[in-house]
C-alpha cells in the first residue's frame, strides 16, 4: 500500500514533467487583447470608422497645448509663469532645436499625419456593404481634411516639411523625403482640401469637418499665400452659408456646451478625454499652476470698453494672499475639463476677409467685416479710413479676438511684422527649428537657417 | 564532492541509525566543543566511519553512540566547521572542531546546484545572512551595499520600501533591463515596481522589500557568464540567489525573537536664503533688467512695493517636511527537526517612517519552509513566503506639487497661511504643509512566493526534482485628493490601481553525481523550465465628490475607468556538467536554449553556451613547498547570455492600439512598427580570477578581471519622426563593460586568540562604453543625458560652462562648434554618473561576548546633476522659486571673481535663460563619497547567565547608520537618483528624501 503512494507519487513527478513540456504552444505564441495587427487595423465600416476617429484624436494631442502655446507664448499677451525652460524660450522667442515642447509637436503632427495617410490608403479598397459610399466619401474627406490642417500647421510654423502621403509600414518608408519648399507644402494642403470639400458632407457638424470646414481652412491659406480674392471667395462662402454667425455675448464662444453657431471647427473634449488646459492658466488658489499668465498691456487691452469690450471675459480675478490676481479665463472648465481647442471661427472668416478685401482696395466692405467682429464685442466700430490703416486695425483686433488661441505668433509672422511688434528683427527666427533628435535620426532633413 | 554533499549527510545518517541498533557492541559517549571559545557545540553530527550508524550532539554538545565491534572511527562534520576524524577506541572522546576557513572551503550555491568553493571556476560573491541582519532596511538588496565587489548598490532615494539602483558589473542594455534576475529558494521573482500612482518619476516601490531579510540566509552573486549562463535569457545582467531559512535535522527546536527600535534624521538641510536676503537678490536682478531704481518690487508699501528688504519675513517650511523617524522591527522564528522533517516558521512585522512626511512603509511577513523525507528517495518540501505590505506613499522628485517641492521651492519671504488661515500656494507649487495634512495616497501589496518540490532518488548518484513555483504579486492603490490640495482642485479627485503580475514557474531537473574512485568526481544536470507571466491592471478615476469626507470613487459624479492586460512565454532547456580531478582541475561546461513569446517564430530561441576552467595551482607540489599558499587556484570563464526583458511583450509585431479616443467616439492609431527580425540582445563575457589564501588562511585574496560586449541591443532606434514615429525597437548597437574586482579579507589573530578581528575589503571598477549606436538618443528631463557613440551610459549632455566674465559678469561657454554663437551644437557630453571605483570596507571585531563592527562603502568619480540649484539659483528667471545661499555668490561688480553670473532673466545673456535654458554644467557636480553605513556595538551575555532565565541566548546592540559621509557635494545626499523611473538616466538630485542618519538599539533572544 505504502509503496504504492511512492510510486504515485514519482509517476506525478514524471507526469507533471511531460506534461509541462508538452503544453508549450500556447506559451511562445499568446495573442495580445489591446492591439491589432496594423494591417488588419481597416478591413471594414466599423474599423475604418475608428481609424478617422484616430486622426482626430491624434490631432487633438497636438491641439490640446502644444499648437495653442506656439500661436500666444511667443506673442505680448502671455508670460510664462511655471518652472519649465521649454516654456520659457518659447516666451522670449529664443528657441533652440532641442526645445522638447517642439520636438513633442512635430512629432505628434506628423502621428496624425500618418493616421491620415493609412485611412486614405485602406479605404477605398474597403467592400462593407455597412459602409454606405456617402459615409466613405465623408470619411476620407475627413481624413483629407485633417492632414491639411496639419500639414498647414508644419507650413507656418517650420516652412517647407517632408511630404509624406502613404502610411508607414516600416522605417525605410519615406527614406529620401526631403523637405519640400513652402509652396509645395501649401499646394499640398490646398491638393487635399479641394479634395476634402468634394467629398465631405454639406452640413453643421461643428467638432466634424463639413464642407464649410474645408473651406474657412482653404480660406486661411489663401490668405497666409496673400491670394486675396480667393481668400475673400472662400471666407464668403462660409459666412453666407447661413449656418454661421457671430453669437453674443463674446463669451457665449467659450461657454458650455460649446459648439456656438460661431463655431466652425473646433475640438471637442470630455470628461473622459480631458482638456486640462486650465490648470495652466488658473492660479494655485484656484487649484491651477498658473503657468501662463496674461501680462499687464494685454489685460489693459482687454478690459478697454474701446478694444476689448466683452471680450473682458477672456480674464477672471481672483484673490491670493491679500492682493488681486488676473488671470486667463478661456479655459475654465476644470471640473468638467470639456474646454474644446478652439480651431476655426466664424469671427476669423470675417477678419480674413476684411484683410483680403483691404488688400485688394475694398476699403468699405472690410471696414464693414471688421466692424461685423467689433460690434459683437460691444466696442465702437473702426474708422480707418486708409488700407494701411485698416490693415493695422484687423491686426490689433485680432491680437484681442484670438488673445489666447493659436494665431498672434502666426499672424505677426505672415504680415512680416513680427520683428516690427515682437522685436524679433531676425527673420531667421521667425520659423521654428527642426528639432535637433529628428535631424540626428533623419539623414533627408534640414535645419532652418539660424538654429 | 565529499564537502559538498555534507549538508545531506545528517539527513541520511540520522534516518538510519535507529535501523542499525542491532548489531551495537559497545557504546561510545563523547562531547565536541569548538576550538576557538571552547563553548559546547550542538548539533555536530557524528557517524562510525564505513557505517550508517550515527548521532547529533546535544545542547551540551555531548553524544553517545552504539559502536559496532570493529569500529573504532568516528567522523565528526558539522556546518561551518572543518570535519574530523577521531580514534575512539578508549573512554569519552573529547573533540574540538575547528571553524571552517570562510571563503575558500563553503560551499556555495550555484544555478541549479550546489558547488565547494575549493571547484568553482565562476565568479560569485557570497553575502551570509549573518552580515545582513539588523541592518535598518525594508529590503535585501539594499543590504548588500558595499559587501559584494563588483556590485554597485544604491538607494534612489531615503523613502523606506523605495526603488534601488543595483547594477552587477555595470549596464549592458540601453533599452531592455538591466536588473539581475532574482532567485528566491528557485522561484524567479518578479522585480517591476507594481505602484501605478505617478510619485515625481521615481520608482516609488522595490518589489523585494516583499522579502524579510531576517529569514534570509545567505545571498550569492552570480556575476560571470559560466554562472549565469545556466539562466541563459535570464542572467544578462547576473543573477542573486536568495535562499531562506531552513531546519536542520537532529535539531533541537530554536525559538529566536528579534526586535530593534531605531530613530532617523536627516543628516543636512538645505541652505535657503532668508526673506531679507531675497528681496536684495529681487531688486539686484531688477535693476540689472534695466529696471527703474524707483519701482523696485521691494520698496517701501507706501510707495507700492512689497516692503524694504529688511521688512521681509523668512517662513521656515522645511522643518515642518522633515521629522525624527522611527522604526521598529520584530521577529519571531522557529527552526529545527527531525531526521524526517525539517522546518523553519517566521513571522516579522517592520514598520518604517519615511524622514520626510507624511510618507511610512510597513510589512507584515511570515514564512514557512519545509522539507520531509517520505521515503529514503523521495523527499518533499516547500518554501512559502506571504507577505503585506503597506506604504502611504507622497509624491517628491519632478514633481511641483510633491512635498518637498513644496517646501523648498516656494520664496523663504511668502507666508505659509493666507490671512485667513487657509494654505497659501504660490506659483506651480502647492502648499507644504496641506500636502502633509491631506496626502491620502495607500499602496497595499499581497505577496505571495511560494514553491513545491518533489525529489526522487535513483540509486547513488541520479536525482530527479520536479518544483512548481509561483510569485503572486498584487497591489492594490487607493488616492484621493481631497479640495486643500491642488491635485484635488476642483471638487475632489480620486484614483485607484488594481495591479497583478503573477509569474508561474514549473522546472524539472536531473541531477547526476559521482565519485570514480578517490580523483575524479562528476557532476553533471539536465533540466527544462517553462515559465508564464501575466500582468494585468484595472483602474480607476473619480472627479467631483460631495465632500472632502466621501472618499472612495463610488461617490464621484464622474466615474472613468480602464483595464490593460499583457502576458509572455518563456520555455528553456538547460544543461550542465562539472568535473573535477583531484579536486585540483575543474572543467564547466553549460548551455541553455530560451524561447522568447516576445520574438517571431523565426527568430524565437536563443542558445547561451558557457564554459569556465580552474586549476587550483596550490595542490601542485612545486607550489606547496613554497609553502606560502594554503590556497591558490586560477580560474577563467567564457560564455554567453541573453536578455529580452524591459521591452514589451509584442514588441516585435507591427501593431494599432486602440483608445484614440474621439466625441467618445472610439478610435484606433497606430502604435509601433513591426520588426520580424526582432531577437535576443546577448552578451558575451569573459572572467579570469585568482584565488590565493597566505599565512595560515589569515590573508584572502580575490581577483576577478571580466570583459562583457552585449551587442544586438534591444534598442528605440529614432526613425524619422515624418513617418509617423518615433523609434522602433531593432537589435542593434553594442555596449561594452570591461572591469575588476578585489577582495581582500584578513583575519588578523590567530584563530585561537580570544580577540577575533577581520576585516573585508572591496573595490571594483567598470568602464561602460557605448560601442555602436544608430543615432545619438536622448533622455531625461530637458534631454538632460545622451546617448552617443563611444561614451558611457548615463552621461550629461549640457552646456560647459567656462567661467564668468569678471568684467560684465555673464556667463562664459565652451563654443564647441566654434562659429561664433551659442546653439545646440555646443552642447556636449560633459561628464557621466558611473563612479571610476566602488566598493566596501566591512571589520569585525569580537571579545568573549563583545562584538564590534563597521561597513563602509564609497563611489569615486561620478557626476551629480543638482536640480536643487538648477531651479534654485536661477538668477531671477523663476519668479515663484526662491533661492539657496548660493546665489548670493553672485557677480555683482567688475571684477568679482565668481562662478555664479550675474543676476538677470535677460536671455540674450544666456546666464540663466535663453539658448542655454540653464543648462550649464555648473549645476553638475563630483558625487564621490566615503560612507559609515554601519557602525555596531554588541554584547552576547554569557550562556550560564542566560541559562538562569530559562534562554538560550541573548544579544543586546546598538548601532549607528550612515553616521558620517565624506563627500564634495553640495546636495543632501551624494546617493541619489530621483529619475529612478526614467529610463537611461541616473544621479539627478531632485528634492529627494535623502538617507537618514539612524540610531539604532536591538535585541536578540533564542528561546
Amino acid at each position: 500500500m505504502k509503496s504504492s503512494l511512492y510510486q504515485l507519487l514519482f509517476a506525478a513527478i514524471l507526469g507533471a514533467t511531460t506534461l509541462s513540456i508538452t503544453a508549450c504552444h500556447d506559451l511562445l505564441d499568446p495573442t495580445p487583447v489591446q492591439q491589432l495587427p496594423d494591417d488588419q487595423a481597416i478591413t471594414d465600416a466599423g474599423s475604418a470608422r475608428s481609424a478617422t476617429i484616430g486622426v482626430y484624436d491624434r490631432v487633438q494631442a497636438y491641439y490640446q497645448l502644444n499648437w495653442p502655446v506656439l500661436g500666444f507664448l511667443p506673442g505680448e499677451n502671455v508670460r510664462f509663469n511655471g518652472t519649465l525652460n521649454q516654456f520659457l524660450q518659447i516666451d522670449q522667442n529664443q528657441l533652440s532645436a532641442d526645445n522638447v515642447l517642439l520636438t513633442e509637436a512635430w512629432t505628434q503632427m506628423y502621428q496624425a499625419v500618418n493616421g491620415a495617410n493609412n485611412v486614405l490608403a485602406a479605404l477605398p479598397s474597403i467592400n462593407d456593404p455597412l459602409l454606405a459610399s456617402a459615409e466613405k466619401n465623408q470619411l476620407l474627406g475627413e481624413a483629407y481634411f485633417l492632414r491639411a490642417l496639419v500639414y498647414f500647421d508644419l507650413g507656418r510654423g517650420w516652412g517647407g516639411v517632408p511630404l509624406v502621403l502613404s502610411p508607414t509600414r516600416t522605417k525605410e518608408n519615406g527614406q529620401g523625403t526631403r523637405r519640400s519648399t513652402i509652396a509645395q507644402t501649401y499646394d499640398q494642403v490646398l491638393a487635399d482640401l479641394t479634395q476634402a470639400e468634394a467629398l465631405l458632407p454639406d452640413g453643421t457638424t461643428r467638432n466634424r469637418a463639413v464642407k464649410a470646414t474645408a473651406r474657412a481652412l482653404r480660406a486661411r491659406l489663401h490668405l497666409y499665400r496673400q491670394q486675396w480674392a480667393d481668400a475673400e471667395a472662400y471666407a464668403t462662402q462660409v459666412i453666407g452659408s447661413g449656418n454661421y454667425g457671430l453669437v453674443t455675448p463674446y463669451r457665449a464662444i467659450s461657454t458650455a456646451p460649446f459648439l456656438s453657431r460661431e463655431s466652425v471647427f473646433e475640438l471637442t473634449f470630455s470628461n473622459s478625454d480631458a482638456n486640462t488646459m486650465w490648470n495652466n492658466w488658473f492660479p494655485s488658489a484656484l487649484g491651477g499652476q498658473f503657468n501662463f499668465q496674461p501680462v499687464p498691456a494685454a489685460i489693459a487691452l482687454l478690459n478697454d470698453p474701446a478694444v476689448g469690450g466683452s471680450r473682458s471675459a477672456l480674464l477672471g480675478t481672483t484673490t491670493i494672499a491679500g492682493s488681486s490676481v488676473t488671470y486667463g479665463n478661456l479655459y475654465s472648465r476644470s471640473a468638467q475639463r470639456d474646454d474644446p481647442s478652439y480651431v476655426l471661427r466664424l469671427a476669423e472668416q470675417y477678419l480674413i476677409r476684411a484683410e483680403a478685401r483691404a488688400k485688394q482696395g475694398k476699403l468699405t466692405e472690410a471696414l464693414a467685416d471688421l466692424n461685423a467682429v467689433r460690434s459683437r464685442a460691444g466696442v465702437p466700430a473702426s474708422t480707418a479710413s486708409s488700407a494701411d490703416a485698416l490693415l493695422l486695425a484687423i491686426e490689433n483686433e485680432r491680437r484681442v479676438e484670438f488673445a489666447f488661441e493659436a494665431d498672434r505668433w502666426f499672424d505677426l509672422v505672415r504680415t512680416g511684422r513680427a520683428g516690427a511688434v515682437l522685436g524679433v528683427t531676425d527673420q531667421r527666427r521667425w520659423l521654428f527649428p527642426i528639432p535637433f533628435n529628428d535631424l540626428v535620426a533623419d539623414p533627408d532633413l534640414e535645419q532652418n537657417p539660424g538654429y | 564532492m565529499k564537502s559538498s554533499t555534507l549538508l545531506a549527510v545528517p539527513v541520511v545518517v540520522a534516518g538510519l541509525a535507529q535501523a542499525s541498533f542491532a548489531q551495537t557492541a559497545s557504546t561510545v559517549t563523547g562531547s565536541v566543543l569548538d576550538a576557538t571559545d571552547r563553548t559546547p557545540l550542538p548539533g555536530v553530527t557524528v557517524v562510525v566511519k564505513g557505517t550508517t550508524i550515527g548521532a547529533s550532539t546535544g545542547p551540551d554538545g555531548g553524544f553517545s553512540l552504539p559502536l559496532p565491534a570493529g569500529s573504532t572511527t568516528l567522523v565528526f562534520s558539522a556546518v561551518g566547521y572543518e570535519s574530523q576524524t577521531v580514534n575512539a577506541s578508549g573512554g569519552p572522546v573529547r573533540v574540538t572542531l575547528k571553524a571552517d576557513v570562510k571563503q575558500l572551503s563553503e560551499v556555495v550555491v550555484t544555478g541549479y546546484s550546489e558547488q565547494n568553493r575549493k571547484t568553482l571556476t565562476s565568479a560569485i560573491s557570497s553575502v551570509n545572512g549573518d552580515a545582513l541582519k539588523d541592518i535598518p532596511a525594508a529590503s535585501p538588496d539594499q543590504l548588500l551595499q558595499g559587501k559584494a565587489p563588483g556590485v554597485q548598490v544604491s538607494a534612489n532615494s531615503g523613502v523606506p520600501g523605495g526603488g534601488i539602483f543595483i547594477r552587477i558589473r555595470g549596464s549592458n542594455s540601453v533599452n531592455a533591463s538591466n536588473d539581475p534576475l532574482y532567485v528566491v529558494d528557485g522561484v524567479f521573482i518578479n522585480n517591476t515596481n507594481l505602484i501605478a500612482t505617478g510619485l515625481g518619476n521615481q520608482v516609488s516601490s522595490n518589489p523585494l522589500a516583499d522579502i524579510n531579510p531576517q529569514d534570509i540566509e545567505s545571498i550569492e552573486i552570480l556575476k560571470d557568464a559560466n554562472a549565469t549562463a545556466i539562466y541563459g535569457s535570464r542572467g544578462a545582467n547576473g543573477v542573486v540567489l536568495i535562499t531562506t531559512k531552513r531546519g536542520k535535522a537532529g535539531d533541537k527546536t530554536r525559538i529566536t525573537f528579534n526586535t530593534y527600535h531605531a530613530w532617523s534624521k536627516a543628516p543636512k538641510q538645505y541652505d535657503l536664503v532668508s526673506g531679507p536676503e531675497l528681496a536684495q537678490l529681487e531688486n539686484e536682478r531688477f535693476l540689472n533688467d534695466g529696471g527703474n531704481p524707483a519701482l523696485l518690487p521691494y520698496r517701501s508699501v507706501a510707495a507700492g512695493g512689497r516692503g524694504l528688504p529688511e521688512e521681509q519675513q523668512t517662513y521656515d517650511r522645511l522643518s515642518d517636511v522633515f521629522r525624527t523617524a522611527q522604526t521598529q522591527s520584530y521577529e519571531l522564528s522557529a527552526a529545527g527537526g527531525s531526521a524526517k522533517t525539517q522546518f523553519y516558521v517566521g513571522g516579522g512585522y517592520f514598520r518604517q517612517e519615511s524622514i520626510a512626511r507624511p510618507t511610512n512603509f510597513d510589512r507584515f511577513s511570515l514564512r514557512v519552509n519545509l522539507d520531509n523525507a517520505v521515503t529514503d528517495h523521495l523527499r518533499i518540501g516547500t518554501s512559502t513566503a506571504l507577505t503585506r505590505t503597506h506604504r502611504n506613499v507622497s509624491s517628491n522628485d519632478n514633481n511641483p506639487v510633491g512635498v518637498i517641492n513644496s517646501a523648498l521651492f516656494p520664496r523663504t519671504n511668502l507666508p505659509v497661511y493666507n490671512p485667513d488661515g487657509s494654505y497659501a500656494k504660490y506659483g506651480s507649487f502647492d502648499n507644504h504643509q496641506a500636502l502633509i495634512d491631506n496626502l491620502n495616497n495607500d499602496a497595499v501589496g499581497s505577496r505571495v512566493i511560494s514553491n513545491v518540490y518533489g525529489q526522487y532518488q535513483f540509486g547513488k548518484h541520479l536525482t530527479l526534482r520536479s518544483s512548481w513555483s509561483i510569485d503572486f504579486n498584487d497591489m492594490y492603490e487607493n488616492n484621493f485628493n481631497n479640495t486643500l490640495i491642488l491635485a484635488g482642485q476642483p471638487r475632489g479627485t480620486a484614483t485607484s490601481f488594481l495591479s497583478r503580475d503573477i509569474t508561474l514557474l514549473n522546472e524539472q531537473t536531473l541531477n547526476y553525481t559521482v565519485d570514480f574512485g578517490e580523483n575524479h568526481s562528476l557532476q553533471a544536470l539536465v533540466g527544462n523550465t517553462i515559465q508564464k507571466n501575466t500582468f494585468q491592471r484595472t483602474s480607476l478615476a473619480g472627479q467631483q465628490f460631495p465632500s472632502n469626507d466621501l472618499t472612495s470613487i463610488a461617490s464621484a459624479a464622474t466615474q472613468t475607468g480602464s483595464s490593460a492586460r499583457s502576458q509572455a512565454g518563456l520555455l528553456s532547456f538547460f544543461g550542465k556538467a562539472t568535473y573535477s580531478f583531484k579536486q585540483r582541475y575543474t572543467a564547466d561546461v553549460s548551455v541553455r536554449a530560451d524561447a522568447s513569446s516576445r520574438f517571431g517564430a523565426d527568430n524565437r530561441w536563443g542558445y547561451f553556451p558557457a564554459v569556465g576552467l580552474g586549476w587550483r595551482l596550490g595542490e601542485e607540489e612545486f607550489i606547496k613547498n613554497l609553502n606560502v599558499f594554503q590556497e591558490l587556484k586560477l580560474r577563467g570563464s567564457l560564455g554567453k547570455t541573453g536578455n529580452q526583458a524591459g521591452i514589451s511583450d509584442f514588441a516585435a509585431r507591427g501593431l494599432v492600439q486602440g483608445g484614440a479616443n474621439y466625441l467618445d467616439l472610439p478610435g484606433t492609431a497606430p502604435l509601433q512598427l513591426a520588426n520580424p527580425n526582432l531577437s535576443w540582445e546577448s552578451t558575451r563575457q569573459w572572467n579570469v580570477g585568482l584565488d590565493a589564501a597566505v599565512l595560515q588562511n589569515r590573508l584572502l585574496l580575490e581577483l576577478n578581471y571580466y570583459d562583457k560586449y552585449t551587442s544586438g541591443l534591444l534598442l528605440n532606434v529614432p526613425v524619422p519622426r515624418k513617418i509617423g514615429f518615433a523609434s522602433v525597437v531593432e537589435n542593434y548597437g553594442a555596449v561594452s563593460n570591461k572591469g575588476f574586482e578585489v577582495q581582500v579579507t584578513a583575519n588578523w589573530l590567530p584563530r585561537a586568540a580570544a580577540v577575533q578581528w577581520s576585516t573585508t575589503a572591496n573595490v571594483a571598477r567598470n568602464v561602460n562604453r557605448i560601442g555602436k549606436l544608430a543615432a545619438p538618443i536622448t533622455s531625461g528631463s530637458r534631454d538632460i543625458f545622451r546617448l552617443q557613440e563611444g561614451a558611457p551610459l548615463y552621461s550629461f549632455w549640457l552646456y560647459h560652462q567656462t567661467g564668468v566674465n569678471p568684467e560684465n559678469g555673464d556667463a562664459q561657454y565652451e563654443d564647441v562648434n566654434g562659429d561664433g554663437q551659442l546653439s545646440v551644437a555646443d552642447r556636449r557630453l560633459v561628464g557621466n554618473a558611473w563612479p571610476d571605483y566602488f566598493g566596501g570596507v566591512t571589520n569585525s571585531v569580537s571579545y568573549k561576548g563583545l562584538d564590534f563592527g563597521f561597513t563602509l562603502n564609497f563611489e569615486q568619480g561620478a557626476k551629480i546633476m543638482n536640480m536643487n540649484r538648477f531651479f534654485l539659483v536661477h538668477g531671477g528667471t523663476q519668479s515663484n522659486i526662491g533661492y539657496l545661499r548660493e546665489q548670493l555668490d553672485r557677480w555683482q561688480q567688475p571684477g568679482d571673481q565668481t562662478d555664479i553670473p550675474r543676476l538677470t532673466t535677460n536671455p540674450a545673456s544666456n546666464n540663466y535663460g535663453g539658448v542655454v535654458q540653464n543648462l550649464s554644467d555648473r549645476y553638475l557636480e563630483d558625487g564621490s563619497f566615503l560612507r559609515l553605513r554601519t557602525l555596531s556595538l554588541g554584547y552576547t551575555i554569557p550562556k550560564e547567565v542566560v541559562a538562569k532565565a530559562r534562554l538560550n541566548s541573548l544579544r543586546l546592540y546598538v548601532q549607528a547608520a550612515n553616521l558620517f559621509t565624506i563627500t564634495p557635494y553640495s546636495g543632501l545626499d551624494p546617493e541619489v537618483n530621483s529619475q529612478s523611473g526614467v529610463s537611461n538616466t541616473k544621479n539627478f538630485d531632485w528634492a529627494t528624501v535623502p538617507q537618514p542618519r539612524t540610531f539604532q538599539v536591538g535585541l536578540t533572544v533564542g528561546l
